[in-house]
């Protein structure tokens, strides 16, 4: 008789346990209903690209020297570049440049190794196109200046994590032009430079 | 304790304008069927759009937002879009049972609207074995079910319609044993009159206080009925792709989609009948009506009455689909075992002393307990 009872009442704290969890957990769930949503609504707001980011790549057709490096560091030899010999400059003369980006990985090593930086990352990042070989960009295309999420009208811009404020955790509660935590690289050097001086 | 009565109003109407008795009960009796068969598609609809909110702000998203004012028109969006796409049939199933399965889903669930009442006298049909007929006629869909699944040609469907049959048929005893004890409280079987009496003293006449196990029986066994998380194993969509609703596709998918939601909404009604004191507002609305001097015959009192008893059993049939939701993104889903573990080691034994106890207080205090 005493074990059937002990048994109903580890069977009812079990119970009671398994209750109070449930309650547990539906606070927190029903905390979240209450918070901000963290989604980006994609083409009304934006995220702005880090500083480090690595979107369609920008290509001066000037500055080219068709020397390769290019082809050679890629991965697969996507650079397109074709050249011709002109004997009376003797030097090379660049006629076109082309890049797919419907198969470039956006390593960046060609703009790594590029000897007069003429090629560079820039933070664009929606190159959807409705046919694949429109995203085939030659030396024109390639030439274009990048759009910036912030000058966009249409776009609401937002920062990422690490560009907030001090104290702001979501994108959506801060202006992007609000200062950002931490200071910038340029005051970090002027810094050093005065604690040099002193 | 009358409220308003739209069918004799409606007949006197028509006899007035020279027709018969009986024709005059004719015209007027698809009416409150249609009618409630559109209020439970639209209440059907705004539990998907409350679904979709709800989960969207427990994970922090918005939900759908550009159809129509805070995404209200997705339902009607969702229904389009079913009945537009293709209804396939796959090869070597059964088609008539494939077909049937869902229909038998859907006309069970909606069926048993045929006597909910949304106040005194807003029902098809007060029957007075109510509670009962509810109940039986929520174990036809398992057959439908079952059907679904087995004529699919399909190992997921077959076990998702086995698994629903078999999760239906262990939560109906509970289900049943709490609403027998709130039965018998009442001495009635009729939803009007086990809502009537629990009137009275406002929230404190409610059966909540009452019967408190069984209110928490009754949610559990509806929550598995309605085969929702954390009870949802025939649908499992990482185990059993969608369960029985694998092979189904277009409007057929539709009956399933409308008829699981239709049944939550019916679930959610049953609780507020049952334990929650139906269209009943938490202060006694006669007892304001006496302070303020109006006649409780009066027209518009009357239909003010009406006005607020729909609004409450709606607000509590939604509080519960509320609660339904956010325990969807709380709880895990529950293993086969565990799910008859709880049904029948747990859940059944408790309703029946819950029974038994609810039997030894009437007796005892035959004043509270309806003797």
């Amino acid at each position: 008789m005493m074990k059937f009872l002990s048994k109903v009442g580890d069977y009812a704290r079990d119970a009671v346990q398994a209750a109070k969890y449930i309650g547990q957990g539906m606070a927190v769930t029903f905390d979240h209903m209450q918070r901000r949503p963290i989604t980006v609504r994609y083409p009304y707001e934006k995220l702005i690209p880090s500083e480090r980011f690595r979107g369609r790549i920008h290509f001066e057709f000037d500055k080219c020297i068709s020397c390769e490096v290019c082809v050679r560091v890629c991965p697969i030899n996507l650079p397109v570049v074709d050249w011709e010999y002109n004997a009376e400059i003797k030097k090379k003369e660049l006629k076109h440049y082309s890049i797919d980006f419907g198969v470039c990985i956006f390593c960046g090593n060609c703009v790594e190794y590029c000897p007069t930086n003429c090629l560079s990352m820039t933070e664009e990042y929606d190159l959807s196109t409705f046919d694949r070989h429109e995203l085939n960009f030659d030396n024109v295309a390639l030439g274009r200046l990048p759009s910036k999420v912030t000058d966009d009208a249409m776009v609401t811009p937002i920062r990422e994590l690490a560009y907030l404020p001090k104290g702001v955790m979501e994108g959506h509660r801060a202006d992007h032009t609000e200062r950002r935590a931490g200071k910038l690289p340029v005051e970090i050097i002027e810094a050093a430079q005065e604690q040099a001086e002193n | 304790m009358n409220g308003i009565d739209l069918q004799q109003s409606f007949v006197g109407l028509l006899t007035g304008l020279g027709l018969t008795q009986g024709v005059a009960r004719a015209v007027w009796m698809p009416l409150p069927m249609l009618l409630v068969v559109l209020v439970v598609t639209v209440g059907a609809l705004a539990s998907t759009w409350l679904e979709r909110k709800i989960s969207a702000a427990a994970q922090q998203r918005i939900g759908p937002e550009y159809a129509g004012p805070f995404g209200l028109a997705i339902p009607a969006a969702d229904v389009v879009k079913l009945l537009i796409k293709q209804t396939t049939v796959p090869a070597q199933s059964d088609p008539l049972l494939f077909v049937l399965g869902p229909v038998i889903v859907f006309i069970s669930v909606f069926l048993s609207f045929l006597v909910i009442p949304f106040g005194q006298n807003l029902v098809i049909s007060d029957v007075t074995t109510g509670v009962f007929l509810v109940i039986a006629i929520s174990s036809i869909a398992p057959i439908g079910l079952l059907m679904a699944g087995y004529s699919s040609n399909n190992k997921y469907s077959l076990l998702g319609g086995l698994r629903a049959a078999a999760q239906s048929i262990s939560y109906e005893i509970p289900l049943a044993l709490a609403a027998l004890a709130v039965v018998m409280m009442s001495n009635n079987l009729s939803t009007i009159d086990i809502v009537n009496q629990q009137a009275g003293l406002g929230i404190l006449s409610w059966n909540v206080w009452r019967q408190p196990i069984g209110f928490v029986i009754f949610m559990i066994a509806v929550l598995a009925e309605c085969e929702r998380i954390p009870f949802d194993l025939p649908e499992a969509e990482e185990e059993l792709v969608a369960g029985y609703q694998t092979e189904y596709s277009g409007v057929n998918f539709m009956l399933f989609y409308g008829a699981s939601y239709a049944n939550l909404f019916l679930s959610a009604l049953l609780v507020a009948i049952l334990y929650l004191g139906g269209w009943e507002l938490p202060f006694p609305i006669d007892r304001v009506a006496e302070i303020f001097r109006i006649p409780e015959s009066s027209t518009i009192w009357q239909i003010v009455a009406a006005f607020l008893g729909v609004t409450m059993i709606l607000l509590k049939a939604f509080a519960f689909i509320f609660l339904a939701i956010l325990l969807r993104w709380t709880v895990p889903r529950v293993r086969i075992d565990q799910l008859l573990d709880l049904g029948w080691k747990f859940l059944l034994p408790i309703g029946l002393v819950n029974l038994l106890i609810t039997a030894a207080l009437k007796l005892a205090f035959p004043v509270a307990f309806g003797g």
